[in-house]
This record gives structure tokens, C-alpha cells and sequence, in this order.
């Protein structure tokens, strides 16, 4: 992408914890502080804060406000918010920094999930006449689309379950990781239906936890870090909210938003991809061009841990983790926000500057 | 103390909506029980859209009826509906190809049981007895279950519907605020002090924000019972949903002695109006043990519930404004 070079400097993630029992606040400071110890800066020396959160998901009206706590409440820091996963709070700080006149910003997404009902919750972000009135919940529209899956002849049970064998297996090497575990195909598909086509274990956990990460411009990145991965792409891209409207067998949205980074398919070593749902993945792969050189959610994904508003944002951190420690050289992150895949975002990452890893 | 387990909140939002030129006549038009589509060039879209999603350009209200059988495209069988969900017993959730129509509706399938149901399967719409305008008026069912209604044609027009959203909570105490209750329980106020800067907050989040230190029991102080009025507020009540109030009440916030945090929302009733002022010096009295409720007290805002009986006056001369400027909120 033209423009300023902009890169990672530092991450941090908390667990996914299934009842976190302190506060939204605490998490980001615990984060906000390791960021600042790692990176050497005080955090007057931050020139940017962005955070994505749910007030609806907390049950209290400017939520988002008493969270600045975390990042260190005075003097007045420089803040802003999106309602939305972290990964768009990213899309911001980036869109941010090509204005050139800072070099910093902290960049977090949280939430407790742990206190309210998510599924009542999630279908309020629904059409408030058509769809909301009925509930439609986030669960119900992913048993949908994996219906259509199925129904377009791209995948069967049992890819779902591959999907969730090989994800809830990788979770048991990651520390973050809230439910982990080896359990076979087979013994996935024994299991009762939740929202047929989907079982209870193709849905993410309902978690509590945060994620953030530091971006700075290319030389304070280099002065920063000496392993800053290279945000050599970003772009997000949204479908209708009418269900009826879409085709739920593919991921538009995601396709389009690689177009425009100008993905072909080509080779990363590493994709960590926002699978809330199992079928998910099989769309994902698809409108990626993902093949069988790139490994998939290496941190086991969403499905071993969905801390709601930063879910997006930890895959960003898991794929950089994985450049950091020279596990790859290049990486997908990808985000989505609403049902059924409605809205996707895309980030690519390197070791290399020019992205040529 | 198990008793200090979670707090339970309800946070609701009564919304009023205009129905508009096209959600109007849908949703006026399910009341009467028909369900009609809007014409879009050669398509027609039920439910209907203002604009046409292709083209974005503004679509004349023209409208067609459609229905009442349709398809099944996708469906979902949902083993467990949540209290949102238009049944309380398993049913299906669907996109329905309804005749007439060239774009799915979503909607639910209530059907005898999952084993009925299967892609393209031919259903019906339903209305319930009681109709308002709302989409949760009709539903659909396979045709082998439908019936014959007969629907009664309401009065006038629906330019309006109501939507009351309605979401229940359960948090966890944090460690912090459980003894803060147990403090009110035993009639004292449990603050923390910060070890970085010294500072006293009061009912305390569990870390100081200005220095961004976490907390623990070890910081945990206990405060005097009096304490200087920092500011108030004179609330006239106006009628919104919820409101219980009718005539002004005081509504202050009070430094505790040795705190640097204020004790905000306090309830005052004893101190007549007029002679309400900030600087005031006043001394907390708690309601009998058995009498205090903790009702309203969570991690956010933490309050006092219904925990103290009053604060009184204590007669002593009024604190200057500049000790306590800085904690004016």
C-alpha cells in the first residue's frame, strides 16, 4: 500500500476467560501496562488511544468512556472509539497515522461477555423492524448459513468438525486459549444439534478479554522494536443486513476486500482468520484464496476463545506474534463484525517493509 | 460472604419508530393479515426496502401482495430458543421464498418437529390473534399444518411501533466492591488508597486510573463517616419510562473526610432545599443493619443502595471552596 510505513511494535493479549471477575477497565490496564514496560515509552509518550468496545455488551451507557481508565485516565489522553471489534479501532489508527503528524497510537478492543445474554444482545444489531422483533440472533443466522453451505455442495458435517478438531487442538498450545482440547471428528459428530446444521462445539465460547497493540510509523517503529512487523495492507468491506439479500454461501465482502489489497492467492505462511462458527472457515479459505501452504489459526481462533469486541483484534496480535518469533514471515489477519459474515476486514502483515518475506 | 455473589441490572430502552412510506403499509398490512412486496424494476422485494439494494435509488411505494405460501431456501433448526425468540419451543428460523416474491424473507418456521423440514419445503403464513403492526404478527408453518383464519382488518393506519428492548444482566462482584459491601453491611465506608499516589477512592474500582495501578485488600482503608457536600443538584422530575418521582429532590455528592474520590448520587431528603449548599459539613447515618438493602449497588457506579438513612447536618462552619475545588463533580 502507498503511503506511510506502519508497523506493529508491541502486542498483548489477556486469556479469554469464561467469567473474567474484575473489571473491562483492569484488563486494558494490565494490557496498556505490559505494552509500555515492553516498548520502554511512558504513556504520555503514546500521541493516540483507540478502543473498540460494546456498551450494549456491558449494560451501561458510556462504558466505552469509563474504560479510558485502562490507558491511564490524566491528563486527558487523545482518545477515540469505535462501536466495534478492535480491528476497526486499527483501521483508524491507521487511517490515522498517513495524516503523518504523530507517530504513536495504542490501538485495544474488550469486552466481558460473562454478565449479559449475547445472543439477546447480538440480534439487537439487527434491522429494527424486520429482524430485531424476532430475536434474530447471531447463533441462528450462522445455523442458516452453514444450512446454505451444506445445501451449495461445499462442505459436509464433518468439515465443520475438522474445522473445530483441528482449532480446539491447537488451542492446547496457547496460553490465551479458554477451551482447549483433542476430541476426534467422529466424536464431534455424535454430538446433540444446537442450531442444526450446527453443534454446541461449532460456536465460539462466550469469553471475557481484551486485546491490544502499539502501531508506529517507520522510524519510531525501527526505534521501538527491532522485530516490527509491516502492516502491508488493510482494507474492510461490508454486505447488506437483509440476509434474504446476500448469498450466504459465500463471503462477498471478504472477497472484495482482498481484491482491493490485491491478494491473488498468494502464499502466507500463516492465516489467522475470525472463525466464530465453524463453516465459517470453509468460506473464509475460499474468498482468501487460502491453500494448503498457509496455516490456518495456528492460535486455535475464535472457536477456543471469543473475548466479543477484541476477537478481531487477537487475530491480529496471533499472526504478528507468530512473525515476532519467526514462525512466519508473512501473515492474514482477518476480522468480522456483525451476522453471518456481513462485514469483514482484512490485514496483511510482514516481516519485510515491502512486504516481500 | 455469600450473600455479595452478583449484581443483577435490567437495562431498558422504550423506542418509539416511525414506520415510514414502506415499513409502514408492510407492517399495516400484516396487521390486516396480508403480507405484501414493493416493486423494484422487474423485482419484487418482501420484505419491502425503501431502496432498491442494487441500484440505491429511492423506490416508489408500489406495492404487491405476495404470499401467502412460500420455500424454505435455508433454514436452521433451534433447539434452544432464547426469551427474544418468536417460540419457546424448538422451532426454525428461515429464509422463505414467498410466491410473488424474488427475495427471501426471514422469518420462523413453527413446525410440529425438525424431522418436517427440508429445503423447498412448502409453508404458509400464520397471524396470531393479538396483531399490532410488527413483524412477530404472522409466522409460517409447513402447509400440511396450516389452517383457515379468518383476520379481522384493524382501524387506520400503523405510523408508529413500539419496541421496549429489554436485557437482563448478572455480573460478578469484583473482589473490591464485595468488600466495600461487606463495609456497608457493617455500617463503615471501605475505601482504597493508592500505594503510587497517595490518593483515597471511594467505593474504589480496585485500581488507581490516574497512575494505572491495580490494587488489592492490603491498600484497603476505612473512612470517617463524615464529610463535606462537594456539589449537588436540585432534580425537578419530568414523566419519562420508569420515572417514580414527582416532586424535586436533592441529589449530592460528599467528600468523605480523608477521601480524594466523592461519594456521588447521594439522596437527600432531611436538608429543605434552599438550604442546600455546597461546603456543608454532614455525617452520615446509616439505616438500622437489618434495614439496609444493597439493592443498585454493581461495579460501576457503586453507590450506596439503599444503605444509609440520611446525612445529617452537623452544624459546623462551612468548608471553603478551594480545599475541596478539586473534587467538585
Amino acid at each position: 500500500m502507498a503511503g506511510e510505513d506502519i508497523a506493529i511494535v508491541a502486542v498483548a493479549q489477556t486469556p479469554s476467560y469464561r467469567r473474567y471477575e474484575d473489571t473491562e477497565q483492569l484488563l486494558l490496564m494490565t494490557l496498556t501496562n505490559e505494552i509500555l514496560e515492553e516498548t520502554g515509552l511512558d504513556r504520555h509518550d503514546i500521541d493516540f488511544t483507540i478502543a473498540g468496545s460494546c456498551d450494549y455488551l456491558s449494560g451501561l451507557p458510556f462504558a466505552f468512556v469509563s474504560n479510558v481508565d485502562g490507558f491511564g485516565a490524566w491528563p486527558p489522553v487523545y482518545e477515540s472509539h469505535v462501536e466495534m471489534d478492535g480491528a476497526w479501532a486499527l483501521f483508524e489508527a491507521y487511517v490515522r497515522l498517513q495524516m503523518g503528524d504523530i507517530d504513536t497510537v495504542l490501538v485495544a478492543g474488550s469486552g466481558k461477555s460473562s454478565p449479559g445474554r449475547p445472543r439477546e444482545i447480538f440480534a439487537l444489531q439487527s434491522n429494527p423492524y424486520y429482524h430485531a422483533p424476532l430475536g434474530l440472533d447471531p447463533v441462528s443466522l450462522a445455523g442458516m448459513q452453514a444450512g446454505a453451505i451444506l445445501e451449495a455442495g461445499k462442505a459436509t458435517e464433518a468439515d465443520f468438525a475438522e474445522v473445530v478438531s483441528r482449532s480446539r487442538r491447537d488451542g492446547l498450545s496457547n496460553p490465551r486459549a479458554q477451551v482447549a482440547k483433542d476430541v476426534s471428528v467422529d466424536d464431534l459428530l455424535a454430538e446433540p444439534y444446537f442450531a442444526q446444521p450446527l453443534r454446541k462445539h461449532d460456536l465460539p465460547p462466550i469469553s471475557d478479554g481484551a486485546a491490544m497493540l502499539l502501531i508506529a510509523r517507520g522510524d519510531k517503529a525501527r526505534e521501538l522494536t527491532d522485530k516490527p512487523v509491516w502492516i502491508t495492507g488493510i482494507d474492510h468491506r461490508m454486505e447488506s443486513s437483509h440476509p434474504g439479500l446476500r448469498d450466504l454461501s459465500v463471503s462477498a465482502s471478504t472477497k472484495i476486500a482482498a481484491e482491493k489489497l490485491g491478494l491473488d492467492g498468494g502464499a502466507f505462511d500463516v492465516a489467522e482468520l475470525c472463525v466464530r462458527y465453524s463453516p465459517e472457515e470453509i468460506l473464509l479459505k475460499e474468498a482468501l484464496g487460502l491453500g494448503a501452504a498457509t496455516r490456518i489459526n495456528p492460535s486455535g481462533g475464535p472457536l477456543c476463545g471469543h473475548p466479543v469486541m477484541a476477537t478481531g483484534l487477537a487475530r491480529v496480535c496471533e499472526a504478528a506474534r507468530m512473525i515476532r518469533e519467526g514462525q512466519a514471515g508473512n501473515a492474514l489477519a482477518h476480522a468480522a463484525s456483525g451476522a453471518a459474515l456481513q462485514q469483514n476486514l482484512v490485514c496483511t502483515l510482514s516481516a519485510d517493509v515491502r512486504g516481500v518475506a | 460472604m455469600a450473600e455479595f455473589e452478583s449484581a443483577h441490572y435490567k437495562l431498558e430502552y422504550p423506542y418509539q419508530r416511525t414506520t415510514g412510506p414502506v415499513t409502514g403499509p408492510f407492517l399495516t398490512a400484516l396487521r390486516d393479515g396480508r403480507l405484501i412486496g414493493i416493486k423494484a424494476g422487474d423485482r419484487v422485494l418482501c420484505p419491502p426496502l425503501e431502496f432498491d439494494p442494487d441500484t440505491l435509488e429511492e423506490l416508489e411505494p408500489d406495492f404487491v401482495e405476495v404470499g401467502p405460501y412460500g420455500n424454505v431456501v435455508h433454514w436452521t433448526w433451534i433447539a434452544e430458543p432464547t426469551r427474544k425468540h418468536p417460540f419457546q419451543e424448538p422451532f426454525a428460523f428461515a429464509t422463505i421464498a414467498l410466491e410473488g416474491a424474488d427475495t427471501p424473507i426471514v422469518h420462523a418456521v413453527k413446525a410440529s418437529s425438525v424431522d418436517v423440514m427440508s429445503r423447498g419445503m412448502r409453508v404458509k403464513a400464520m397471524y396470531r390473534e393479538e396483531r399490532v403492526g410488527a413483524i412477530t404478527d404472522v409466522y409460517f408453518v409447513p402447509e400440511a399444518e396450516a389452517y383457515d383464519q379468518k383476520i379481522a382488518k384493524g382501524k387506520g393506519d400503523v405510523e408508529i411501533s413500539q419496541h421496549l428492548i429489554s436485557l437482563d444482566y448478572e455480573e460478578t462482584f469484583t473482589p473490591t466492591r464485595r468488600r466495600y459491601l461487606e463495609g456497608l453491611k457493617r455500617g463503615v465506608f471501605i475505601g482504597q488508597r493508592s500505594p503510587a499516589s497517595g490518593k483515597v477512592y471511594i467505593p474504589s474500582r480496585g485500581y488507581d486510573p490516574i497512575e494505572r495501578v491495580p490494587m488489592t485488600e492490603a491498600d484497603d482503608v476505612e473512612l470517617p463517616k463524615t464529610g463535606t457536600i462537594c456539589s449537588y443538584t436540585i432534580i425537578t422530575p419530568t414523566a419519562y419510562y420508569g420515572q417514580k418521582e414527582t416532586e424535586k429532590y436533592i441529589r449530592a455528592s460528599v467528600l468523605l473526610d480523608g477521601s480524594d474520590s466523592p461519594l456521588g448520587q447521594q439522596d437527600i431528603r432531611n436538608i429543605p432545599l434552599d438550604e442546600m449548599r455546597a461546603g456543608m459539613r454532614v455525617k452520615c447515618i446509616f439505616k438500622p443493619e437489618a434495614e439496609r438493602d444493597f439493592e443498585g449497588i454493581d461495579n460501576r457506579w457503586g453507590g450506596t443502595g439503599g444503605v444509609i438513612e440520611k446525612w445529617e447536618p452537623t452544624g459546623e462552619p462551612d468548608v471553603p471552596f478551594e480545599v475541596f475545588s478539586e473534587h467538585v463533580y
